[in-house]
């Protein structure tokens, strides 16, 4: 049955929540429409431009494709939970300071792709960078700006751990 | 006019003279934090109390007439409110791309298009639309909406709708044709003259370019707001970008008077052309109206490929006659572009495209002829380079092909022949400072041009072929002289001594208010981000004509220092009053205005306010002024592109490897967001060279890439290196000597890309755009069998 509801427990930026949910739903939808945590965008709905990306177990996925109900016992986080005590996180910062950000609409799939990057690979070279973003679209930036910003959060996160 | 113009531009030099502290620095978008946040509101995550959701049935069909239209099982579903179509709604005519009083136009702005019409006009089209409880509802509402078609005949391939005696795709062609409007032809000579001299010159060159439609790809999907009130008012909110203009379109199309009507710009998630005309505004209008409650209206993405605009595709014929060292005497450029199922902004974009023949280079005898035309195929409409990227991609493709043939370094022809600052162009207008020839020497020797493009040549074998190229592209500032052009600014003090700006111009994520925020606190010596800037909004601020034809800085920015100059000369008055010094002995440093002579005698803005409000000394009063500015000169901002790239021949995939413009924009106010104009631009232009085409079926009329996934924008892996160079030297009658760059960004672009591979591969002759590998894969096949040819010519 498409309207059947479920009951299910999602961990997002460390909250759980308690949710009824269409099975067919995806985390977007009930991100956005169910949680109004709207920072997380639509830009296509079929898995090709990045704008809903989210971490879940720290690997940047689209979250416009993956249903809400195969993500209990899983770690969310969205671009609402990066903020560093109410402040801007150390890549959010280098994203404004390098001027990476235009109309801004790829931007919280953007950071969030850096995030994930940066985890697992804290020094990238430029080649590893534009890797890890090709999955991220953006039309204002030619991605010029916005891999500086990922070489300058690098820069910031690495001297502050060391 | 003139007296006020002297005024700025003496006030102007007064900061240059003593430095400027806000112009010229690298200020990071005033929006960016929140948008990095997540926090920035969007018109997708606009919530609204009671706020329902709308859907529209979109035409299977290119052409036909609807004979009935059965909606019982619609509106019996549960959760749905209103159920709209050609049968029940408002049938009023207008153009969805008109600007105003270019609007009483026929020639320009033709009105062809309805909220519903009797007959659908491509796969794409309005058919009905309904308004439910949920998105989901209002999904399963409309394919409930049973409609009877009656096939009529169609003209969807470009290369059938401009033949005469093909299928009209829409009935306002011209005399039973497809051209839109009418064709659009001059020149500084006869079109006769012209063709003879071409024909009787020394060298005579003729070549025939294709352009492909592309879109726009903003990351946000095209999505509206209207809510509707019990006191007869709508208001609609669109990530749009000519919010005053839409204002009549809607109020037109919906029979209310405009105080009844709105409009108000969101945050933009992107538009580059593609939100500048009224698209479904008017549906979302129309199911509030009916549904008495607000109505949310987002196109998913494949609808925002299949039913918003696009760039027009066009072939144009460029012909040329040059004297043996290369200097053009005559030029024609024949164009043709693809309107689509409605009129638009067909005729302008025409009319826009034909300036561009005039202001790059000089001829003896210099002529244009363009005409737009109807097709069964989604609606073209503005789209960053409005027309110019389209005659540059052939015009220059042209002269690399006659620098070859005539031997003439691209860079020589080129400089041989371009405008010169200050001097008339052919049609006898001064160019003002056209540094043209300057970007190119420059990028000559920054891009170490001869060297690259010689080493680039001599290395011809191998399955990886480099090849170097350039071209020179140009672009305008603002609507004048083919329209008049203005915009208003209100600047209002606060009681503490900081500020309020408004403007009915549209940041679109190009940092417009920053730039404005910068411009006014030259001019009033506040820190930008002491100055609220409020845009686009028809109730509440001031005149403009829309975020068009690269006009906001340079008609905005002038707009901004007139009415930041009024109320510095209201805040000098009533200090000169309180301090009792006359206002030429008096000076202002960071919100203080102190005597030249002793610093200690000074009153700050905050206590100016006050005195001003209380009416010490004279009429109590507010201190804000409105400014209106209007353009007085034409003027245009000029790129010269250099590239160097790499082309499998096996494969046909091209890697571009650098690509260096070098940009004459006058002042750059902000050199973080000028670069980032500069990037995204380029981005733009590879694709629209490289990858990007709306794939349409000549048989169904069904566009067969509507997805991010089929549609092949440049992703970060695949970009160049980009390198900017500037020629900075002011523009006069630019803010602080500031020319336009959004556009010109993009405009030269894709011919410096077609003519490196062209150079790639032995100089092949390229007569289209996107160079997709299975059309290099062909042009390489064909030239190695051509090549073979000769050689075994020469062997006999």
């Amino acid at each position: 049955m498409d309207n059947e509801i479920l009951f299910v427990e999602l961990n997002i930026n460390g909250e759980l929540k308690y949710l009824h949910i269409n099975k067919k739903w995806t985390l977007l939808h009930v991100l956005r429409e169910v949680l109004n945590m709207t920072g997380t965008k639509y830009g296509c709905g079929t898995n090709d431009c990045g704008a809903c990306r989210v971490l879940i177990n720290g690997e940047a996925k689209n979250s416009c494709v993956i249903p809400a109900k195969n993500l209990e016992g899983k770690e969310i986080i969205t671009i609402e939970g990066l903020q560093d005590n109410g402040s801007l996180n150390t890549i959010q910062k280098s994203f404004v300071d390098a001027g990476a950000i235009q109309c801004g609409f790829c931007t919280p799939g953007m950071i969030i792709s850096t995030s994930a990057l940066l985890k697992k690979n804290p020094r990238p070279s430029e080649n590893e960078i534009r890797e890890g973003l090709k999955d991220n679209l953006c039309r204002c930036t030619g991605y010029v700006k916005i891999v500086e910003a990922v070489k300058l959060s690098s820069v910031r996160l690495e001297g502050s751990i060391g | 006019m003139s007296d006020r113009y002297t005024d700025i531009k003496n006030l102007e030099k007064s900061f240059r003279d003593k430095g400027l502290k806000y112009v010229g620095k690298r200020i990071f978008n005033r929006e960016s934090e929140m948008k990095a946040a997540g926090e920035t509101i969007y018109i997708d995550d606009m919530r609204i109390k009671g706020m329902i959701y709308g859907k529209i049935l979109f035409s299977p069909h290119a052409h036909a007439k609807i004979i009935k239209i059965d909606t019982k099982k619609a509106e019996a579903l549960p959760g749905v409110h209103a159920v709209i179509h050609y049968f029940n709604s408002p049938h009023v005519v207008y153009n969805g791309a008109a600007r105003f009083y270019m609007d009483s136009s026929p020639m320009d702005m033709p009105r062809t298009e309805y909220i519903f019409d009797e007959t659908v006009k491509y796969v794409g089209d309005r058919v009905a639309a309904v308004s439910a409880d949920t998105q989901k509802i209002a999904e399963q509402a409309v394919k409930l909406i049973e409609v009877e078609y009656q096939d009529l005949p169609s003209s969807i391939d470009f290369n059938k709708a401009v033949v005469n005696g093909s299928p009209q795709a829409n009935p306002n062609g011209k005399d039973g044709s497809n051209i839109c409007g009418e064709w659009l032809a001059y020149g500084n000579a006869t079109e006769e003259e012209t063709k003879e001299s071409i024909e009787s010159a020394e060298f005579t060159f003729k070549d025939t370019f294709r352009t492909p439609r592309v879109h726009h790809g903003y990351m946000e999907p095209v999505c509206h707001i209207a809510d509707y009130t019990r006191e007869g008012k709508l208001t609609i909110w669109s990530s749009c970008q000519n919010v005053f203009c839409f204002r009549d379109v809607i109020a037109r199309a919906l029979e209310l008077s405009q105080s009844k009507v709105r409009v108000i710009k969101t945050v933009s998630g992107g538009a580059f052309g593609g939100k500048l005309e009224v698209m479904h505004e008017v549906v979302a209008g129309l199911l509030s109206m009916r549904s008495r409650r607000p109505v949310k209206l987002l196109l998913n993405r494949k609808e925002t490929f299949i039913s918003t605009r696009s760039r027009h595709e066009a072939i144009l014929t460029v012909s040329t006659g040059l004297n043996r060292d290369g200097k053009i005497l005559a030029q024609h450029v024949e164009s043709r572009l693809n309107t689509g199922a409605y009129a638009g902004a067909g005729p302008n974009t025409v009319g826009a495209q034909s300036e561009k023949m005039f202001v790059l280079y000089n001829g003896d005898k210099m002529f244009y002829r363009g005409a737009s035309f109807y097709s069964n195929t989604p609606p073209a409409g503005a789209m960053r380079g409005y027309g110019s990227p389209q005659i540059h991609a052939a015009r220059e493709t042209h002269m690399d092909r006659i620098a070859v043939a005539l031997g003439i370094d691209p860079v020589e022809l080129r400089k041989l022949n371009v405008v010169l600052p200050y001097k008339n162009n052919s049609l006898g207008n001064n160019m003002h400072n056209a540094l043209i020839k300057e970007c190119i020497e420059t990028g000559e020797k920054e891009f170490n041009w001869a060297k690259r493009r010689k080493n680039a040549g001599e290395n011809q074998s191998g399955r990886y072929r480099r090849g170097v190229g350039m071209d020179i592209a140009v672009h305008g500032n603002g609507w004048f002289p083919v329209y008049q052009d203005l915009s208003t600014v209100t600047i209002k003090m606060n009681n503490d001594g900081t500020a309020v700006l408004l403007t009915g111009t549209h940041d679109l994520g190009t940092g417009s208010r920053t730039i404005f925020s910068q411009i006014a606190g030259e001019v009033l010596d506040m820190s930008p981000d002491l100055i609220e800037i409020i845009e686009a909004d028809t109730d509440i601020t001031p005149l403009d004509l829309g975020a068009q034809a690269s006009r906001t800085t340079y008609i905005g920015g002038n707009a901004t220092i007139l009415a930041a100059a009024n109320l510095r000369t209201q805040l000098l008055k009533e200090a000169s009053a309180i301090l009792k010094l006359d206002d030429s002995e008096l000076i202002i440093k960071d919100r203080i205005i102190s005597s030249r002579n002793d610093p200690q005698i000074s009153c700050s803005y905050t206590e100016i306010v006050a005195s001003a409000q209380a009416g010490k000394y004279g009429v109590q009063r507010d201190l804000t002024a409105t400014e209106s500015f209007e353009s007085v000169n034409s003027v245009d901002s000029y790129v010269a592109v250099f590239t160097e790239l790499e082309v499998d021949i096996n494969t046909g995939k091209v890697r571009v490897i650098e690509v260096l413009p070098v940009h004459n924009s006058g002042k750059v106010i902000n050199p973080l967001l000028f670069e980032g104009q500069v990037n995204g631009g380029v981005h733009m232009g590879l694709g629209y060279a490289l990858s990007e085409e709306m794939l349409i079926d000549s048989e169904t009329g069904r566009i067969k890439n509507p997805s991010f996934g089929k549609y092949k924008m440049f992703r970060a892996d695949q970009m160049p290196k980009i390198t900017i160079r500037t020629v900075e030297s002011p523009e006069e009658a630019g803010p602080f000597g500031a020319k336009s760059i959004g556009e010109c960004a993009t405009d030269g672009v894709a011919g410096a890309i077609v003519n490196a591979v062209s150079h790639a591969l032995g100089n092949v002759k390229l007569d289209r755009i996107p160079l997709t590998e299975e059309y290099l894969k062909s042009v390489i096949i064909a030239k190695v069998a051509a090549d073979i040819v000769i050689e075994e010519n020469e062997c006999e």
